[in-house]
C-alpha cells in the first residue's frame, strides 16, 4: 500500500474512533437510571380535624434519600368529595397558590389559573393540576406521594 | 523590576517572540468605543480570579450549598467582599459585551473579512448567558431553586425527546443535589474553559486582521 | 494621510487605564451594594421565581404561549433569536444588505428591552 493511502486510512480510522469516544462520553453524562420511584402515603391530618368544605393547604414531612424535607400540597373539599392537587404548575413547575378572595389556584410565574377542580381557566398551562391519591385509615388521612 | 524582567526575558524569551504583537500599528482615531471590549475581558479575569478563591469554601452539595454560602459571606474574612466581586463583575461582564456588541454592529465591523469573529463572539455570548444561568443556582436558595426548576422545565417542552434532554440536564426527574454538582461542574470547569478558548480565538483573529476603523 | 500608532507603549498604556476603570466602577458597585444571602428552599412557603436580569426577557415571552405552543417561547424564539443575532453578516448581503442589517439589529435590541421592561414594570 501507498503511504499516502494508509495515512489516509489511518486518519479515516482515528475518526471513527473519536466519534466512539464522543458516544461514550454522551451516554457517561446520561444519567443512569435511578431507583424506581415507589408510591409512598404520608401521614396528612386527623379526619375530624378537616374543614367541611373548602380548599386547604396542607404542609407533610417526609424523607428523601435521607434528607429530610417538607412540602405541600392542597386539600379541596365539597360536599362529597375530597381531592389532593399537586401544586405543581403544568406549565413549568413553578408551585401554585390558593388565592382565597378569587377562589383560584395562581401560578406566580406566568399567571395561569386553575379552578378548584384542577381545571385550567386562564394563563399558559396545558394540562389540569395534578391529582394525588388519598387514604383514609382509622380516621387518619394520608396523601400518596412517590419517593 | 527592570533587571528582573531581563533575566527572565534573556531566559525564556518574552520581547521578541512577542516583538510583532507588541510593535504592530494600531490606528490612531480610535474613540473611547473600542475600549468596551477589553473592559469586558477585564471582568472575565476577574471572574475568574474571584471564582478560584469562592471555590475554596464553596461546597457544591444538597445538604451544604447554602450553609457555605452563608458562612462565606458572614464568617469569612472579605468574603463578602469577593463574592459581591464575583456577582457584580458578572453583571458588568454581560453589559460589557452588550455594549461591546452594538459598538462592533454600528461601525459595521462585522462585514467581510471579520464574519467568523463576529460568530466567534456571538458564541462567547451564549456561553456566557449559560455560565450565569448554571452560576445562579449554585447558592442554593429560593431564587435559585426556583430559577433552575422553570429554565430547565423549558428544555421539557421540546417534542418528543424533551423529557430526555431534562432528565440529562438535571441528572435526574427534579432539581437536586445531581442539578447542582453538574452545574457547578459546569460553571467551574466546562464553560469557563470553553470561554476561554472562544476568546482566545476572538483575539487572535483581532490581532490577524487588525483593528477595523469606524465606517 | 494614515494615522497610525504603535501597539507598545501607546496603546497599552491606554488600555491599562480601561482596565484601571473597570476595576473602579466594580468596585464600587461591590461596596455599596453587597449580594444579600437568599432564604433557604421551602416547598411550602409562597414564592415569586425571578430569574437573572439577562434572561428576564425570556421569561416574560414565555407566558404568551399557550398550551401546547410553549414549546415556540421556549425554544423556537431562542433557538431563531440566537441565529438570526449569529448570522447578521450574512444578512448584511446583497442590495439594501446594511438596511436588512440594521433592522434585525433594531429588532433583536428592542424585543430585549421591550420584554424585560415589561417584566420588571
Amino acid at each position: 500500500m501507498e503511504r499516502r493511502a494508509f495515512l489516509k486510512r489511518l486518519i479515516n480510522f482515528s475518526f471513527s474512533i473519536l466519534v466512539l469516544i464522543t458516544g461514550s462520553v454522551l451516554v457517561y453524562i446520561y444519567p443512569s437510571k435511578m431507583k424506581e420511584r415507589k408510591l409512598h402515603y404520608v401521614y396528612l391530618i386527623d379526619e375530624d380535624e378537616l374543614p367541611k368544605r373548602g380548599v386547604r393547604k396542607m404542609e407533610f414531612k417526609y424523607k428523601s434519600e435521607d434528607i429530610a424535607m417538607i412540602n405541600r400540597a392542597y386539600l379541596v373539599i365539597s360536599d362529597n368529595s375530597m381531592n389532593a392537587f399537586s401544586p405543581v404548575c403544568t406549565h413549568l413547575g413553578c408551585f401554585v397558590n390558593w388565592d382565597n378572595n378569587k377562589m383560584e389556584f395562581i401560578c406566580p410565574c406566568h399567571g395561569g389559573k386553575y379552578n378548584q377542580k384542577g381545571e385550567v381557566t386562564a394563563g399558559p398551562p396545558s394540562r389540569p393540576l395534578t391529582k394525588l391519591p388519598l387514604k383514609v385509615m382509622d380516621g387518619k388521612v394520608y396523601l400518596g406521594i412517590k419517593i | 523590576m527592570g533587571n528582573i524582567f531581563d533575566w527572565v526575558d534573556s531566559r525564556f524569551g518574552v520581547r521578541k517572540p512577542h516583538s510583532k504583537f507588541l510593535e504592530r500599528r494600531i490606528p490612531e482615531n480610535l474613540n473611547y468605543s473600542y475600549c468596551l471590549g477589553g473592559m469586558a475581558f477585564t471582568y472575565f479575569l476577574i471572574l475568574a480570579v474571584t471564582g478560584l478563591l469562592l471555590s475554596i469554601y464553596y461546597v457544591p452539595s444538597e445538604k451544604e450549598a447554602y450553609r457555605s454560602i452563608v458562612m462565606i459571606t458572614n464568617e469569612v474574612m472579605l468574603g463578602w467582599l469577593i463574592r459581591g466581586l464575583h456577582k457584580w463583575s458578572a453583571t458588568l461582564f454581560i453589559i460589557f459585551i452588550m455594549l461591546h456588541t452594538i459598538r462592533v454592529f454600528v461601525s459595521k465591523a462585522y462585514r467581510p473579512p471579520k464574519e467568523l469573529n463576529w460568530m466567534v463572539g456571538v458564541l462567547t455570548f451564549v456561553v456566557v448567558m449559560a455560565s450565569g444561568f448554571t452560576g445562579y443556582l449554585l447558592p442554593w436558595d429560593q431564587k435559585a431553586y426556583w430559577a433552575t426548576e422553570v429554565g430547565t422545565s423549558m428544555i421539557q417542552t421540546v417534542p418528543f425527546i424533551g423529557d430526555y434532554l431534562v432528565y440529562a440536564v438535571r441528572g435526574g426527574t427534579e432539581v437536586n443535589g445531581a442539578t447542582l454538582i453538574r452545574f457547578y461542574s459546569f460553571h467551574i470547569l466546562y464553560l469557563p474553559i470553553t470561554i476561554s478558548l472562544l476568546l482566545w480565538a476572538h483575539f487572535h483573529i483581532v490581532k490577524k486582521q487588525g483593528i477595523s476603523k469606524w465606517l | 494621510m494614515k494615522k497610525e500608532k504603535n501597539f507598545y507603549p501607546d496603546y497599552l498604556s491606554e488600555i491599562i487605564v480601561a482596565m484601571l476603570v473597570s476595576i473602579e466602577i466594580l468596585i464600587i458597585l461591590a461596596l455599596l451594594y453587597y449580594p444579600s444571602i437568599g432564604r433557604q428552599i421551602d416547598f411550602t412557603k409562597q414564592f415569586q421565581p425571578r430569574p437573572e436580569w439577562y434572561f428576564l426577557w425570556l421569561f416574560e415571552m414565555i407566558g404568551y404561549f399557550p398550551g401546547n405552543s410553549a414549546f415556540i417561547g421556549t425554544v423556537v424564539i431562542p433557538v431563531v433569536y440566537v441565529l438570526l443575532f449569529l448570522l447578521i453578516p450574512y444578512i448584511d448581503r446583497g442590495k439594501n444588505g446594511g438596511l436588512k442589517a440594521i433592522i434585525v439589529g433594531i429588532f433583536l435590541l428592542l424585543t430585549f428591552i421591550v420584554l424585560t421592561l415589561i417584566s420588571v414594570l
